[in-house]
């Protein structure tokens, strides 16, 4: 680099660029909000029955602050919904009937279909609650099982409110067979189900089994009916239109239309046409919009379409405005809540994954033209929402692909991607294959088909729903109910009604903490407590799990996920060829910090009696301040590369994930699983948990997925980075000894892992060349997934307000380090003031 | 921080060790900081690894008022004012119960005794970050010579290990010592601050005779053995003192007449404030401590001259932080 220029751009605000008039009003379009003409706000339709349900609870117990709005929004959904006129047979057919039924009559005859000017892809809206489409005695016996005594809402929220987490059976987060969607289309699709339906014999066909391909079919000729409306509108608005370039594109649009997604797609424009709908029908077919549904590896489905298109004359620039209309498209699935929810219903919470990169057979790289050109096109739209991509690195990805990764993290505010980490990553899907008996669906020759959903938690493709958000456990509370043998340490609440759960013998009944004589006793009594609160954490999920299964069928997604065909089952009924649901532990380093405090507090330093400490965190550290100062800042931690801390890390990680294994769910036969990503539930259960033994009082934040305690990672990127590793199992001496060759991973979903680096890290090529060097020993030593974040003047603001917990927050200057916190106020104001102005 | 064990003979007084440096020499690092020097800048930025003695200094912003040092300290040389908390440094001897007792380490322990075995167990924990960087260790201090059994003792296992090895010198050491540690040595990081023998004794205390003589020995040795070793040249720019085109010039003759062929870098490094308050807590007073940061053009200006000095321009870099909303960066032709 050198030149002055150069550097002046490395930390600015990152703005678009290279967008053509077209996408560029598009853009601007969008983020006008509520100030649209257009959007793809919620719209809800009823069978008109009396009890007529649209909104979901279930799909919202994952999201404890809506608890309090659950009746408001039930019936708010139910007085807005336009009534859709049935046919006289209707409810003789069977629910998944109906409910296929339901949703094509309000995707082709109620929603209005739109194209955005300029837009070369169709499908606008698509956020829709529809009906539940259940009989009367249906809905009294889904609401006895949800809202009776011991129903799932009182279920969940003892569980939350008491500490313990979340769960719920929650829709998305997978990744459909697009690639089969794509090569034969639905017309392909719809032949399969009518000839496994035919093969049935006549007592088969009326069984549920046969109902719900029958569901099924009704379902497949939805993207066909869907599409040909859109080809009638191309057609007339290419009629008004006045400007021929436009014209002509319209007309291709609708001949695009009238053949894809029914027949298989050819061309690059079908192919990202088809692929739109497909996907915009999942999320219009769950209700909800954009959870997790992911696309998978489009540089590698699409690569033979835009190879052809290419071959064909298409220009580079042109499929590059293809994909930009594609990316707008997935932003739209915000307007949801476009007036209700705050920021015009924009937030990060949506997770539409596209996967680029990473090995294929023989250990061959799979990057390729297309690679790059997705990745063009995400550093010329971004800063955006969606869709969010993940770039799978591994030993042998090329240089090129690193160098223009590096780039593109340099010129933006934290990188506009995840990293996903091949070897260990595959290393979990194998753990995953031996502990659930799926080697003939996961295997050496496959694995490497694996792709991350949600934000990075890794599945396999088009036959795999691994409910991978669905249970989100508070690790912490184990080491509240050994510490109290098995009571809570202070009265819970209903933070609703106020009213307090009585204290209660809730968990395992083991010894008195303050008698025990060693850490090993405490040890043993706490394995008892974590084996406890993951078959509550079971127990709870299966209340909604059973009634998802009952009453809330998805039969257009289940066409596109294999194993629901041939089960005759859907996908809400366990119909995927690989079914898991995955719990998710919150506050992994606040509990292995709490356990190492304890260690050090009561057993090898003695600095106080078990007794002190547990009156300590009854007083929430009040009057303790000295115990509480050496539990933070003299135990050992998690997150500095201490082989004796990891050990013990890797030895609860070890416990609670067999743990895991150990259960499924009763109503539809899904293995548990265990991930690590605590999304924000770390923020919001660290009001909820008291105080705990790592020196942490009630109203802090617990740590976030695998991500040591804040403030502990004294020793660097490095240094946390092995700690990662470390305790996800590391590597064997051995090649082939661990999960994958010599990798080990003891979960499967992935585990979140965030560093915030000093931009400074990344000023010029040499320094770029060190980062990319530290991205290749991440691949050897860390984790599965790593979002990296650039130090920003607010978060140094903060650490001004918060020295404490930002005693790891280092200021680089060349040849020179200090932590920020141990400089003074005035030279700390220098370093935000130099940050700000885009210098470091 | 590892305590001593005694098992070893070798051991080393430390004063940090900071993992990921992309500072000192090429690729990702772990440099260790020695502790003790042989002179005594007046500009350091390293206060703190001057004295060859631990010592303890007082975080403020870490304090929480629990008064356990007062309370531990057997030489009374703690007291505690409406300003905060200061140590008498004619009493305190470093023994460290202080900073032992404080539960917040607001009072803290500069030079922690590591064994030399875990001293290099340390360091190999980052061995993949250098093999895919091109980096290694770096000892820096202080004057890292000044622990020579140390220092032979961790190189030599490190290069047994395949470890790339850099050493920070300021020159100023028995000239024998570094050539023991040639063998294990790959890359010398070596500080011309002043050419003016009398500029140099006013501001660190010792004139440069010893430091020009073993800069020269060292070329000597390297040319009459036919090492393959890295030599890099730094020197602080320093406001009011070494940041002058006369010394820039002189320097670059001397490398220029002397060295030339064995320097593979010249590297001009901005004089930098933010140690301020390590001065604060050491109870010193800092001369530089109203001393403005120099300009960017300054230091382009000084790095232009530098090239015209005789050296190789290619040579030549400036890194470092310059006066306020200037851009930090690297120089190069």
């Amino acid at each position: 680099m050198q030149s002055t220029e150069s550097t002046q751009t490395t930390h600015k605000i990152k703005t678009p660029k290279n967008l053509s008039p077209r996408i560029q009003w598009l853009r601007d379009y969008y983020f006008k909000g509520v100030d649209r003409a257009w959007n793809n706000e919620f719209t809800a339709f009823t069978t008109g029955t009396p009890w007529d349900i649209q909104y979901n609870e279930l799909t919202y117990y994952i999201v404890p602050e809506n608890y309090s709005f659950f009746q408001a929004m039930t019936s708010s959904f139910k007085q807005t919904a336009h009534p859709v006129k049935l046919p006289a047979h209707f409810w003789k057919l069977s629910l998944p009937e109906r409910v296929a039924w339901f949703n094509k009559q309000v995707m082709v005859n109620y929603l209005p279909q739109e194209i955005l000017p300029g837009d070369l892809i169709a499908g606008g809206r698509f956020n829709v609650y529809t009906s539940f489409c259940l009989t009367e005695k249906q809905a009294e016996q889904r609401q006895k099982l949800l809202a009776g005594k011991h129903g799932s809402r009182e279920q969940i929220k003892w569980f939350h409110y008491k500490g313990y987490g979340n769960c719920g059976a929650t829709c998305g987060h997978l990744i459909p067979d697009h690639q089969k969607a794509l090569q034969i289309g639905w017309k392909g699709i719809h032949a399969e189900l009518n000839s496994r339906y035919q093969a049935l014999s006549q007592s088969d066909q009326n069984s549920p089994k046969g109902k719900q391909l029958q569901a099924m079919m009704i379902s497949a000729t939805l993207p066909k009916e869907l599409s040909e409306k859109y080809a009638t509108l191309c057609n007339d608005l290419s009629l008004a239109e006045k400007n021929e370039e436009r014209k002509t594109e319209l007309q291709h649009m609708a001949r695009n239309l009238q053949k894809v997604p029914w027949e298989p797609a050819e061309t690059f424009w079908e192919a990202v046409q088809a692929l739109w709908l497909n996907h915009m029908l999942i999320m219009s077919d769950e209700n909800y919009p954009g959870p997790g549904v992911s696309f998978g590896r489009i540089d590698q489905y699409l690569l033979p379409y835009w190879k052809q298109s290419i071959a064909n004359g298409m220009t580079r620039d042109f499929g590059k405005e293809i994909l930009k209309c594609f990316w707008m498209h997935t932003n739209t699935a915000y307007d949801a809540i476009i007036r209700t929810g705050g920021n015009q219903g924009i937030t990060s919470g949506y997770g539409q994954l596209i996967t680029l990169s990473g090995l294929g057979k023989d250990d061959q790289d799979m990057t390729n033209d297309l690679t790059y050109i997705l990745l063009e096109v995400i550093d010329e739209m971004s800063p955006i929402l969606e869709p969010k991509p993940n770039i799978r690195l591994h030993q042998g990805s090329p240089d090129r692909l690193l160098d223009k990764v590096v780039d593109m993290i340099a010129t933006s505010q934290g990188a506009p991607f995840l990293l996903n980490f091949d070897e260990r990553s595959m290393a979990g899907m194998m753990r995953e294959a031996n502990k659930s008996n799926s080697l003939h669906l996961i295997h050496e020759n496959n694995v490497y088909e694996y792709s991350p959903v949600g934000c990075l938690e890794n599945t396999m493709v088009g036959n795999d729903r691994s409910g991978t958000v669905d249970n989100n456990l508070d690790l912490l509370k184990a080491i509240e109910l050994t510490l109290t043998g098995g009571k809570d340490l202070l009265p819970y609440a209903d933070p609703i009604t106020g009213k307090q759960f009585p204290i209660k013998q809730d968990g395992c009944l083991t010894s008195n903490a303050r008698y025990f004589t060693s850490f090993e006793q405490f040890f043993r009594a706490f394995k008892k407590q974590l084996a406890f609160i993951i078959q509550q954490c079971v127990e709870t999920y299966e209340a909604s799990e059973f009634i998802r299964s009952q009453f809330h069928p998805t039969p257009y997604l289940s066409c596109l996920v294999k194993g629901c065909a041939e089960k005759g089952l859907d996908i809400t009924q366990g119909g995927a060829e690989l079914s898991f649901t995955t719990i998710n532990p919150i506050g992994f380093a606040t509990t292995i910090d709490s356990l190492l405090a304890i260690k050090y507090l009561v057993f090898d330093e003695r600095v106080c009696t078990m007794k002190e400490l547990i009156n300590a965190l009854k007083a929430n550290w009040n009057g303790f301040e000295v115990l509480q100062a050496t539990a933070k800042y003299k135990a050992p931690k998690y997150g500095r590369d201490d082989h004796d801390a990891d050990a013990l890390g890797k030895k609860v990680m070890d416990i609670w994930t067999e743990e895991v294994w150990k259960h499924q769910t009763k109503s539809t036969q899904r293995q548990f699983r265990p991930g690590l990503l605590s999304w924000n539930y770390w923020v919001e259960d660290g009001y909820i948990l008291p105080a705990s033994p790592d020196g942490r009082p009630c109203g802090k934040f617990l740590s976030n997925a695998i991500c040591p305690s804040t403030g502990a990672d004294i020793y660097g990127p490095t240094a946390n980075t092995n700690s990662v590793g470390n305790v996800l199992g590391g590597r064997t001496q051995d090649k082939n000894q661990g999960d994958w060759r010599d990798y080990k991973n003891s979960v499967p979903s992935g585990a979140s892992h965030t560093i915030t680096f000093n931009p400074s890290f990344l000023k010029d090529k040499t320094h770029k060349e060190k980062f990319k060097a530290f991205l290749k020993g991440y691949t050897e030593n860390g984790g599965t997934a790593l979002q990296i974040n650039m130090l920003d003047p607010d978060m140094l603001r903060d650490a001004q307000k918060h020295p404490q917990d930002y005693r790891h927050l280092l200021v680089r200057i060349t040849g020179y380090n200090a932590y920020f916190t141990s400089i003074g106020k005035e030279l700390q104001d220098e370093v935000i003031a130099r940050l700000m102005h885009g210098n470091s | 921080m590892k305590q001593i064990d005694r098992k070893s003979e070798v051991y080393a007084r430390v004063l940090d060790i900071q993992r990921m440096s992309t500072e000192d020499g090429p690729g990702i690092r772990t440099t260790i900081f020695f502790k003790g020097c042989t002179l005594k800048c007046t500009w350091c930025h390293n206060p703190e690894s001057i004295s060859a003695l631990p010592q303890v200094h007082w975080i403020d912003s870490r304090c929480i008022g629990c008064r356990n040092c007062l309370n531990t300290c057997p030489k009374d040389a703690i007291v505690f004012e409406s300003t905060g908390i200061t140590i008498n440094r004619k009493r305190c001897d470093g023994c460290g119960q202080c900073a032992d007792r404080c539960p917040s380490t607001a009072m803290s322990y500069l030079g922690s005794l590591w064994d030399v075995d875990a001293l290099f167990s340390e360091a190999m924990k980052d061995r993949v970050y250098y093999e895919k960087s091109g980096g290694g260790i770096t000892i820096s201090g202080g004057e890292p010579t000044l622990q020579f059994y140390a220092a032979v003792k961790l190189f030599k296992q490190l290069h047994e290990a395949g470890i790339h090895t850099a050493i920070d010198t300021c020159g100023l050491y028995p000239s024998q010592s570094l050539f023991q540690l040639l063998p294990y040595t790959d890359m010398i990081l070596y500080d011309i601050k002043e050419m003016d023998p009398n500029r140099h004794k006013k501001f660190t205390g010792h004139s440069n005779k010893t430091i020009l003589k073993n800069l020269m020995d060292l070329s000597n040795y390297i040319a009459n053995h036919h090492l393959q070793k890295t030599l890099w040249i730094r020197t602080p720019i320093i406001p009011n003192a070494t940041a002058t085109p006369e010394n820039i010039i002189a320097i670059g003759n001397f490398l220029a007449k002397h060295l030339n062929g064995f320097v593979s870098r010249w590297d001009l490094c901005a004089f930098n404030n933010l140690c301020k308050d390590k001065y604060l807590r050491l109870g010193l007073n800092w001369s530089f401590k109203n001393a403005e940061l120099l300009t960017e053009e300054c230091m382009v200006e000084l790095a232009d001259i530098a090239k015209t000095s005789g050296v190789d321009p290619d040579l030549v870099q400036w890194s470092g932080m310059t006066q306020q909303f200037k851009i930090e960066r690297k120089y190069a032709v």
